[in-house]
């Protein structure tokens, strides 16, 4: 266990090391602070996202919705702005994240649905919501200048967004290795019959997990919208691919059970820096878009072709196998 | 061989009618009946436009092209394999490809090597789903990603207009006063449906969706079917795709955007099983008029489009629930 743990640990250093070497060879200045701060506040919007995701891959679930709720509490905080204080705003746009996790969670561990297609529907929900409330117009906040102070940085490197990021992910990192709710999460991941045997509440596990992934795609929007003074409705949906590729370079696996959160760091990393780099060559959006699918496929399968053992090759994912209703006892 | 599969299955999976008789099935059957008459008659009464020859006419023409995709998405859903959303990429691979290669190689060519490549896609996801085991939804979605950029790349990014204006003539053309579209859908619905209900082919894929050990230890080839369904879904997008492109004569890269979760709600308002295992291609048709029919009731009645795709979102949520509901009563 901690020896595969130390091998995704040093899969995602070597992808990382990897990426920012060739980056800096084919980008020149691409080592430069300045470069390396702008690629880590773009990488904090993905990065924020991947914090609730990794929690909610390593118990067994995912989310797709979470694009979609990027948008959504965007728009609701610049929206608002017109009303309220900017702060107050920004407060009930993160809790339109909130009750948008809180919405899968409850159909997820109530219904006892497949979480996969349940969080299609919602995401296709929450998106309408968006274009419906903005007219499938851009929508902009009222202060400018605000646009500014996020953009900021400090200690050479920092923006609000990114360190932001990392305190929040380090804060996960204690919390998944060091607490009892946290060792919890990867119980009910990796056999959610015994962890519920065990005594631990999973149905509330689950429902907290995604009511914390809407939370974080809610702030990640939230952050977003008031560093680009804009809510659109198309916001956040390319997100999805290159968010599931981040938690998934860093070693969380799509079977539940097994993650962590620095991983998740390196990966959301590995991400941005290829991002920047990508779009200091002007390299158009599409083909961006085959890279961070490729890498996504390439991993899964490597994942794949690595830790078979112990699990019957052609089992059934874990998002289906998990669900008590569907499992039937065959395990 | 292939019995002993389905009576394994029969009895360790939670079927939803082998515990709940007859009556449960029919009533399920007779539920989307009752709907989609509702549906008719609600149409009727709000809209004069509604039940009309033209008006129809134009549901069923805009559903053949959705139904193309939802015959091959039965047969995703049938095997346990969730969902393919790589559907948008396949069709923007076929009307793109079909469109694009036509001054180069004519239109027919043009039509049979964009479906082809549309279900080399397909090919591609059922190997890393059936072969290699991965998660359908993550796959279907890197995969169709990449395509679509490798599609978007290949002609540049840009539109793509027709340059055969007999192709296109021919797809918005009419034979015995019956759209061509429409033809070519109640074609592939009826092979689908044979394939599914009638053949070994389509045997093996319920077993494969009701129970995979049992299947796979009944000498079920389970990774060729699971593989094989998704190519299914990948030539009939592609399919689709090509005569969307044909009929519009312009193909833009994001021309499918959407179409994977017309094809999935039909499919599961239809009553086929989002776990697999159980299903028919006339369900998910019946899901696909009553979904198609509510759709074109609320255009008429000017409901605006964030709107439309706030039904279908909770109607995918409210269909998977009964799912849930019908197994748990069968006995779980």
């Amino acid at each position: 266990m901690r020896f595969l743990a130390l091998i995704s640990q040093h899969r995602v250093a070597i992808i990382l090391g990897l990426t920012l070497i060739i980056s800096s060879l084919v980008v020149p200045g691409y080592l430069a602070t300045s470069t390396l701060s702008l690629g880590l506040d773009r990488a904090a919007t993905i990065g924020l996202i991947a914090i609730g995701l990794t929690v909610l891959l390593i118990a067994g679930q995912i989310d797709l919705s979470g694009g979609a709720v990027f948008a959504l509490a965007g728009i609701v905080s610049v929206i608002l702005q017109r009303e309220i204080d900017v702060l107050p705003a920004a407060i009930v746009g993160i809790l339109v994240g909130t009750l948008a996790g809180a919405i899968n969670g409850l159909l997820v561990a109530g219904l006892k649905v497949n979480s996969l297609v349940l969080t299609l529907a919602t995401m296709l929900i929450f998106r309408s919501l968006a274009h419906w409330i903005t007219n499938s117009q851009p929508v902009t906040g009222t202060d400018i200048m605000l646009s500014l102070a996020f953009a900021q940085v400090f200690l050479e490197i920092f923006t609000v967004r990114s360190a932001l990021f990392i305190v929040l992910i380090v804060l996960l990192h204690f919390w998944l290795t060091r607490t009892v709710p946290g060792r919890n999460v990867f119980a009910v991941g990796s056999n959610p019959v015994a962890a519920k045997d065990s005594g631990i509440a999973s149905d509330r596990i689950l429902f907290l997990g995604f009511v914390f992934a809407g939370t974080l795609a809610g702030l990640a929007g939230v952050l977003q919208s008031l560093v680009t003074n804009t809510g659109s409705p198309v916001f956040g949906s390319e997100l999805t691919v290159a968010v599931i590729a981040a938690v998934v370079v860093g070693g969380t696996r799509l079977e539940g059970g097994k993650g962590s959160a620095l991983g998740t760091l390196g990966g959301v990393l590995t991400i941005g820096s290829l991002t920047i780099a990508m779009e200091f060559q002007s390299i158009p959006a599409y083909v961006q878009q085959v890279v961070s699918g490729l890498i996504l496929i390439l991993l899964v399968v490597l994942d794949r072709a690595v830790t078979t053992k112990g699990r019957a090759p052609g089992t059934r994912p874990a998002l289906v196998r998990d669900n008590p209703i569907t499992q039937g006892g065959n395990v | 061989m292939t019995d002993t599969a389905m009576e394994i299955s029969g009895v360790t999976r939670n079927d939803r009618f082998t515990r709940g008789s007859k009556l449960a099935d029919m009533l399920s059957k007779a539920g989307l009946g009752f709907a989609i008459l509702a549906v008719v008659l609600y149409g009727s009464f709000v809209s004069p436009a509604f039940f009309t020859a033209g008006n129809l006419l134009n549901v069923l023409t805009s559903m053949s092209i959705v139904g193309i995709v939802v015959v091959g998405m039965t047969f995703v859903l049938v095997a346990g394999g969730l969902a393919d959303l790589s559907v948008p990429a396949t069709i923007a691979c076929g009307a793109i490809l079909s469109l694009g290669l036509q001054p180069m190689i004519g239109p027919v060519p043009a039509f049979v090597l964009a479906v082809g490549l549309a279900g080399l896609i397909g090919l591609l996801n059922g190997v890393l789903v059936g072969y290699i085991g991965i998660n359908p939804i993550i796959a279907t979605l890197g995969v169709g990603t990449i395509s679509l950029g490798i599609v978007q790349a290949a002609v540049g990014g840009v539109i793509v207009y027709g340059s055969n204006p007999a192709s296109a003539e021919f797809a918005k053309g009419r034979l015995f006063g019956i759209p061509v579209v429409v033809l070519i859908f109640l074609a592939i619905a009826l092979v689908g449906h044979f394939l599914l209900s009638r053949s070994f082919w389509g045997r093996w894929t319920l077993a494969t969706g009701g129970n995979y050990s049992a299947a796979e230890a009944s000498a079920v080839p389970v990774k060729a079917v699971k593989a094989g369904a998704f190519v299914i879904t990948a030539l009939a997008s592609g399919i689709s795709g090509g005569l969307l492109g044909l009929t519009l004569q312009s193909a833009r890269p994001l021309i499918g955007a959407g179409y994977e979760f017309s094809a999935i709600t039909a499919v599961v308002v239809g009553g086929v099983s989002i776990i697999g295992g159980f299903g028919s291609v006339p369900r998910a048709i019946a899901g696909l008029i009553f979904v198609q029919l509510l759709t074109n009731v609320m255009v008429l009645n000017g409901v605006r489009t964030p709107i439309q795709g706030f039904v279908l979102g909770a109607l995918i949520v409210g269909a998977v629930g009964v799912d849930a509901a019908l197994r748990k009563r069968g006995g779980a």
